[in-house]
């Protein structure tokens, strides 16, 4: 199939192809129509209004505090690896919007398990992100079989789930108590930064390798990008879907571990309202609606957005409504610049 | 003349009280380009269909280098060497020009991370030595930023490298301006040269007439006429193509 390749010239500046092109100023101009330059710019400058904010203001605007920065190390993590989930599935053409509840049903599953079985956290943790995988396979499984709107049938998984979760346990808060090692690796901090924050990057390169660098991710961009292309060529995209939802079931369950471990209990009516964020961070990272479209480091650098935005206004003693009304309105002004700017840089 | 590649005979094809095939033979010789011709509704589309797997016959049999074969899904045509061109090209907007080359077919290592450069490589080759329309200048550039004809370009660029024997090309020029469109062509003669057969489907009798060597000329779902290009003219393939 490749037997033509030894004939090929090397180019004798020895590019890469993992460079969109050949200097510096051809990847600068590669990068900024990517979806994630837009993003980054923004972020950039949120954070230096803030840095400076806090520079002039340190007792009143206590941003660049050691509390504040590793709270916010904390919390980015929690959303963060749900949205890498399910940014992979918009990227793919689905939506998941049972994420929340099925994050806070299997981390249930392993506290009762461990509490009432007294079966190791590391096990139980793992019985919760099997489960979380399947959980993410039905949906893509009923999506496909049926031929329906993920968004309809995530919705039902949704409720299902959030219901589950008291049907298998109860309204009361349940503990979640690992061993010193599972509460260190997983909940535990390095100086400022959480070992949870480690996690979320880790699973940035990962995922970043697989979409950019992996035959996987050029065939979940083929199906969201153009799915009758993908199967004209021979791709299946009830395949490379269900993999997706199974993607963002188990980054799902993951991050419902990391927060038991964080907060070492959970409570059932959590989990609810995180589907959307997790939807939210993507957008604002630049993940099309329709499909085909997004980066790894939007979709980090969205969820960090949101939570930064969220800090400010906890820093100046806003009321909590007003960081819904911030979010509300970045979200609307991200599709449009993605929309208009996104399509002037092209040119 | 030599034994045809492709061969389908006494092909049918229902749908619900449309009989789009009725008792239909046709077949592609090595190296051949067959132009097919007919009014909207003669069953050009639904035989483009059937070749490529993705409609199966009711009835009838293929055959392969002269053998008997069962082409029920893309799959099957894949592996015989068919590829199809549309109208509108089944590439993905939102994704680069090598990553669509290569889309399905990516070339990886055993755990199946992509080698970029090598992909790079190929395409900028394949661009170069393939279909000239101007304008390509990187295998970098979004699909979603081409011109209808260098989409076309792409495409066919991409069944030529995976080493084709037989395009089927469905309406390939009707989106394209006069000067894609005569690129196209001339890359259908060209490859005729390097014996990939193509079967041409299109309204432009003149412009099947500049590259075919043969014409079939379908109506009702059948064949009425078959013939070599020496043996017609224009005039009698429009007769042909407007009176049946």
């Amino acid at each position: 199939m490749v037997g033509a390749d030894e004939r090929l010239p090397i180019r004798p500046d020895g590019s890469s192809g993992t460079a969109p092109n050949n200097s510096f100023a051809d990847w600068v101009r590669g990068f900024r129509r990517t979806t994630d330059a837009s993003i980054l710019v923004v972020f950039v400058v949120i954070q230096i209004v803030c840095i400076a904010a806090a520079l002039i203001m340190p007792t009143s605007f206590r941003y660049l505090s050691g509390p504040n920065i590793s709270v916010m190390l904390q919390a980015i993590p929690s959303l963060g690896i749900v949205a890498l989930g399910v940014g992979v599935l918009m990227i793919a053409g689905e939506f998941d919007l049972s994420v929340g509840t099925a994050a806070t049903f299997v981390s249930v599953v392993a506290a009762m398990l461990m509490n009432d079985m007294s079966i190791s956290v590391w096990i139980a943790s793992a019985v919760a992100i099997v489960l979380g995988t399947l959980i993410g396979a039905l949906n893509g499984l009923i999506t496909l079989q049926f031929a329906m709107p993920s968004f309809i049938v995530t919705l039902g998984g949704l409720l299902f789930w959030h219901g589950m979760t008291f049907l298998v346990h109860g309204a009361q808060s349940i503990g979640f108590r690992p061993d010193p090692v599972f509460q260190f690796v997983f909940g535990g901090s390095l100086g400022l930064v959480g070992t949870s924050f480690l996690w979320l990057i880790l699973c940035c390169v990962g995922f970043h390798m697989m979409l950019q660098h992996h035959r996987l991710g050029n065939q979940i961009f083929a199906v969201g990008g153009n799915r009758d292309a993908a199967t004209a060529i021979g791709i299946s995209p009830r395949k490379i879907k269900v993999i997706a939802f199974s993607i963002a079931g188990a980054m799902a369950a993951f991050s419902g571990i990391i927060n038991a471990t964080r907060v070492n209990s959970i409570n059932p009516a959590q989990g609810q309202g995180v589907e959307l964020q997790a939807i939210a961070a993507c957008v604002i990272g630049g993940v099309a609606l329709t499909g085909g479209r997004g980066g790894i480091l939007g979709i980090f650098l969205g969820a960090a957005l949101i939570y930064t935005i969220q800090d400010v206004l906890l820093l100046m003693r806003a009321p909590g409504f007003y960081l819904d009304i911030f979010v509300g309105a970045l979200i609307v002004i991200a599709v449009i610049f993605n929309q208009v700017a996104g399509n002037w840089f092209r040119r | 003349m030599s034994r045809p590649i492709y061969e389908v005979r006494g092909v049918s094809k229902r749908y619900g009280n449309v009989q789009a095939l009725s008792n239909l033979n046709f077949h592609i010789g090595a190296g051949e380009v067959v132009g097919l011709l007919g009014d909207n509704g003669a069953g050009k589309s639904t035989l483009i269909k059937m070749m490529s797997g993705i409609v199966r016959p009711d009835d009838g049999e293929v055959l392969v280098d002269g053998a008997r074969a069962v082409v029920s899904s893309r799959r099957d045509s894949e592996h015989i060497g068919i590829e199809t061109i549309y109208q509108d090209t089944a590439l993905v907007d939102t994704m680069s020009i090598v990553r669509n080359i290569f889309m399905g077919r990516e070339i990886a290592n055993r755990w199946g991370f992509l080698n970029h450069r090598l992909m790079r490589e190929i395409a900028t080759e394949v661009l170069r030595s393939g279909i000239h329309i101007s304008g390509i200048d990187s295998p970098d550039k979004e699909v979603g930023d081409l011109s209808g004809g260098q989409k076309q370009a792409v495409a066919i660029a991409r069944a030529v490298y995976f080493k084709r024997r037989i395009l089927l090309l469905d309406e390939p020029t009707s989106a394209l301006s006069v000067r894609e469109t005569e690129a196209v062509l001339n890359y259908i003669k060209q490859l005729r040269a390097e014996n990939v057969s193509s079967v041409l489907v299109t309204h432009n009798l003149y412009h099947a007439y500049q590259v075919c060597d043969r014409f079939v000329v379908m109506s009702h779902g059948q064949k009425v006429y078959d013939v070599a290009k020496a043996d017609t003219s224009i005039e009698e393939l429009t007769r042909h193509v407007v009176l049946t």
